[in-house]
């Protein structure tokens, strides 16, 4: 009997139009095997028979979540295609008619993630990381781990109120300066441009759980709390919450990585970047303090109007006073943001709505809670527990906000009452210390060259374990006294 | 004749670069040297190229320009770059942004115009396959690290001969070995072989290796022709006939100072896909550079 290859060689010598062709095709498959799996894993799901106890519009809204998890996590097709099929798919499955999938499209989280993206690229082309480092060398410049110390907790105030995405544009040209001729063929040169770039990296990172501006997976959570649980939250309370956690993280942040970077930092040239940046123009002078009253009426309008107006709509404010003063022009933000991410977070909003909606979320948490029932802990800690490593985890596989956007429906209906485990969950979400993947800050770290995925993972593990540990801590010993 | 030499990190990259070089001037081809970067999540994708161009504007080279650098000065000492200036260094260059993930270094100053120093982003079978579809390279070059998957969907997907530089050595002297048979791609590589063998002064191990049929006239008329050919050409060679199982016995006639060329396999893409072929097992076994003609 002939084997496989056998029969397909007796077909003969081939043409080369076909194997043109074949390899054409096989080049598709290659690259859009995850695409071609998640339809199958789609196809195969779709002829089971509905799970008892949920609809068939949940049953076919939560296929979707999983072929968006599958489709965003491997990247087989672009983003907005993955935003447009989750569309297409809500109104062909049935999980929800055509008008009410564009109605949950648009909302304020939608805007806000749109502003953000925009008023970062505004802020970015300023050119205020030259200003910023004047200020941060004339108040840590005196002593070099001062100033590394100085860099980390600069880059989590500013990051948690203009995301993480603005401040690492800003903050790494500034720790690259610093490290510029440093040797990495010998340990202690490498350490010290480890710690410098992790420093920046780490307190980005952290900054971005501090307010509901420093991330669009805070305000997509507020927004949810709104809608099914009719929760406010205001800007001062999230604050109030979440900045005590963010001081705990960037001590403990300054502790883990000089363990893991031990350095003597003696190659950082800080003296030479102080000569290098303290030429001043006038006209950047002038320019610099418009962008930060700008800057400073924005931060001061989420403070005080994000319940009346949104912290959306402030956001595009932002953008468009850079625009209307002529210090950013529209190709500028045209080419630089992210039109792709601003879909696909609209698309997966839309979609947790409707997980929601359909009564999915509330199976899943059901199912949940049945499985806890079984543990002889008390359930209320196990499934705190569960939740905040889950999205923790998840999000440094997917991105946070699209990990909240999907499953921010099932934190809020574990707890429907208590914010606790929907605000855990979001701050949870905003641990991307695993992968590089996880966030814009671990990817442009990585993108340096100088950061391996190993190294990154390795101390990332160390501090996402302290991180949920103090989470937790603050869950149950803070957050009760508010 | 175009050649595309991919390079990575600047500790692993001499000896491709090198043996890269000694073939494109056999061939007085038109060289680029690419260095494909890390390929960037589609969430993060824009904030990286705003990164970048802060890098840029605050004269901080932006990741993979430092291995271009290292390129530019290693052919600079190897004289493999005819440079009429001498007050030119790598630092006055600019980077020309000339289609999506792609990016050239432009030198200023008089160079050699047949160089090419290419930045490029993203996954590196896709970028190697674009880099060639769009210039018509006609060998690809490339380090023996990485994955052997990598290797097999380099010889698959791109559109031109592939070399896999593995366990060169820059100053030792290196023969040809070259397996023969009645394919197309076995012609090219005896073509090839040829001109960079005269050019270098190579000599030649010409082999062919019967599998099942020991009495196979048609394959020793080959080895006997292309000896023929390689003699006329003036060229010291050896022709040799094998038995054996085609992979095993070129992987273990083939020596540490041996360049095995041998032709490409004509075939089923779809079984090559699944099965792999002769020439890609070579490639992936042989512990030393292997170039795969088409």
């Amino acid at each position: 009997m002939l084997s496989f290859p056998d029969l397909l060689n007796k077909f003969g010598p081939m043409n080369e139009s076909y194997k043109i062709i074949s390899s054409s095709m096989l080049y598709w498959f290659s690259q859009k095997k995850w695409f071609v799996f998640s339809v199958l894993l789609a196809i195969f799901l779709l002829n089971l028979s509905t799970p008892i106890g949920l609809t068939v519009a949940g049953y076919h809204s939560l296929i979707i979540l999983l072929m968006v998890f599958t489709l965003v996590t491997f990247e087989p097709i672009p983003f907005p295609a993955i935003a447009l099929l989750t569309l297409v798919l809500q109104v062909l499955l049935g999980v929800a008619p055509p008008d009410v999938v564009a109605a949950s499209f648009m909302n304020d989280a939608v805007l806000f993630v749109m502003g953000s993206l925009m008023f970062a690229i505004a802020i970015v082309h300023q050119g205020l990381d030259i200003r910023l480092a004047k200020v941060i060398i004339k108040m840590f410049g005196r002593n070099k781990r001062l100033f590394l110390a100085g860099l980390m907790t600069v880059s989590a105030i500013l990051s948690s109120f203009l995301g993480e995405h603005t401040i690492i544009a800003i903050m790494l040209p500034i720790g690259l300066s610093v490290i510029k001729n440093v040797d990495t063929t010998q340990t202690d040169g490498k350490n010290a441009v480890l710690l410098t770039l992790f420093s920046v990296a780490y307190g980005t990172i952290i900054g971005s759980i501090g307010t509901p501006s420093g991330g669009a997976r805070n305000v997509i959570m507020i927004n949810y709390l709104q809608e099914f649980s009719n929760i406010n939250i205001d800007y001062w309370e999230w604050m109030r919450h979440a900045y005590p956690i963010l001081i705990v993280q960037l001590i403990v942040a300054y502790f883990v990585l000089q363990f893991a970077f031990p350095t003597t930092l003696k190659n950082i040239q800080i003296q030479g970047y102080k000569k290098k940046v303290a030429a001043s123009n006038t006209k950047n002078n002038i320019n610099h303090l418009f962008s930060s009253l700008i800057i400073l009426f924005i931060v001061t309008s989420w403070f005080l109007f994000n319940e009346e107006f949104g912290l959306g709509i402030i956001a595009l404010c932002g953008a468009l006073i850079f625009m209307i003063c002529g210090m950013v022009s529209w190709e500028v933000i045209n080419k630089n943001t992210n039109w792709g991410v601003i879909l696909l977070f609209a698309a997966t909003i839309s979609l947790g709505f409707q997980i929601n909606d359909t009564g999915a979320s509330s199976w899943m948490v059901e199912k949940f809670n049945g499985m806890l029932a079984l543990m002889p802990e008390s359930s209320l800690n196990l499934s705190w527990s569960f939740m905040a490593i889950l999205t923790g985890l998840t999000a440094n596989f997917f991105t946070s906000s699209a990990t909240i956007s999907l499953l921010g429906p099932m934190a809020i209906e574990l707890q429907p009452s208590d914010i606790s485990f929907a605000l855990s969950a979001a701050i949870a979400s905003g641990f991307s210390f695993l992968t590089v993947i996880s966030s814009p800050t671990a990817m442009i770290i990585y993108s340096t060259g100088l950061v391996s995925t190993r190294t990154f993972f390795k101390v990332g593990l160390l501090m996402f374990t302290s991180s949920i540990a103090i989470l937790y801590l603050m869950s149950k010993f803070y957050w009760v006294t508010l | 004749m175009n050649i595309l030499i991919a390079i990575g990190g600047k500790e692993y990259s001499k000896p491709t670069l090198d043996l890269g070089m000694k073939i494109s001037n056999a061939f007085e081809a038109t060289t680029t040297i690419a260095y494909v970067g890390k390929k960037i999540s589609q969430f993060s994708e824009k904030d990286v190229s705003v990164v970048h161009q802060n890098l840029d504007d605050r004269e901080l080279y932006r990741p993979g320009v430092r291995t271009l650098e290292w390129a530019y000065d290693f052919l600079q000492s190897k004289n493999y770059i005819e440079q009429q200036d001498n007050n030119i260094t790598f630092n006055d260059h600019l980077l020309i942004d000339e289609e999506n993930s792609r990016m050239r270094v432009l030198l200023k100053g008089n160079h050699s115009n047949k160089i090419d120093l290419i930045l490029r982003t993203g996954e590196i079978i896709d970028q190697l396959r674009s880099e060639v579809e769009a210039n018509n390279h006609d060998i690809t070059i490339i380090g023996g690290g990485g994955n052997k998957g990598m290797h097999h969907k380099l010889v698959q997907f791109i559109d031109s001969s592939v070399m896999v530089v593995k366990n060169y050595s820059v100053n030792k002297k290196y023969k040809i070995l070259l397996p023969v048979n009645n394919s197309l791609g076995s012609n090219k590589a005896i073509e090839i072989a040829q001109q960079f063998a005269k050019s270098k002064k190579l000599s030649v191990e010409i082999i062919t290796v019967l599998e099942n049929k020991p009495s196979d006239e048609r394959l020793k008329n080959i080895l006997a022709k292309t000896k023929k050919r390689f003699t006329n050409a003036g060229i010291r060679n050896t022709a040799t006939v094998l038995e054996g199982n085609p992979i095993e016995t070129v992987v273990k006639y083939a020596k540490d100072d041996s360049l095995v060329m041998l032709g490409v396999s004509p075939k089923n893409p779809i079984l090559k896909y699944f099965f792999g072929s002769k020439p890609i097992s070579i490639a992936q076994q042989c512990n030393c550079p292997v170039l795969i003609a088409k």
